[in-house]
């Protein structure tokens, strides 16, 4: 067998990524391609769970069926009763000294 | 109908991030990481990758289980954890899955 010089094969590998249009890169450097290649992963990754159904969102598109949600009303109803037993959400300091934890530390 | 659980609405955001900014991240990816392009090309463009917020990386999503929410344990072909596969599997709720006995 005889020896072929490297420059000879490297000129021989040059016209073959021209005849057959591929990149060439002897020296393996690193041209980012793979991520242009890599197919999109967002339009899979968005179905994955099964589609719920949003009652506030059928309401809203809805305005003139007037449907109740339950839930939602039982809700308010529980935060009304608290706040008749003196158990609701404390009042929110209106300026930055006024906050309850601030007065505490005097 | 049980409410969603917190982290599935994370989850389903970080999807969604993924998706609209997929496109801007490939390319900033692309300049990033090419190696014949000038160091300050690339360096700007890892900046700008960093800018991107934490629900736009596409290693943020996880499956979780659509019904109970578990991330661990998941049956990805069905979005279920195992314990809730194997309820539905037995009351007969998922196409073509029976329980295998010989």
């Amino acid at each position: 067998m005889s020896s072929v010089l490297p420059s000879r094969l490297a000129k021989l590998n040059q016209l073959r990524c021209s005849i057959f249009q591929t990149v060439y890169n002897p020296t393996g450097i690193r041209t980012g391609a793979k991520y242009l290649r890599a197919r999109l992963r967002g339009p899979s990754m968005v179905k994955y769970y099964p589609p719920v159904l949003d009652f506030a969102k059928v309401m809203r598109q809805y305005p003139d069926l007037e449907l109740v949600d339950e839930d939602e009303e039982q809700r308010l109803q529980d935060v009304e009763d608290k706040k008749k037993r003196g158990k609701g959400a404390p009042k929110k300091a209106k300026t930055k000294g006024e906050g309850r934890r601030q007065q505490r530390r005097k | 109908m049980p409410p969603l659980k917190i982290r599935v609405t994370r989850d389903i955001k970080a999807r969604h991030g993924v998706l609209q900014n997929e496109i801007a991240r490939r390319a900033y990816l692309y300049v990033a990481r090419n190696q014949a392009l000038p160091p300050q090309i690339r360096h700007q463009a890892q900046l700008q990758l960093n800018t991107f917020g934490r629900y736009t990386r596409p290693t943020t999503v996880k499956n979780r289980c659509a019904d109970s929410g578990r991330g661990r344990g998941i049956l990805s072909e069905f979005a279920l954890c195992r314990f809730q596969f194997r309820l539905r599997a037995l009351a007969g709720e998922i196409p073509g899955v029976k329980k295998a006995s010989w």
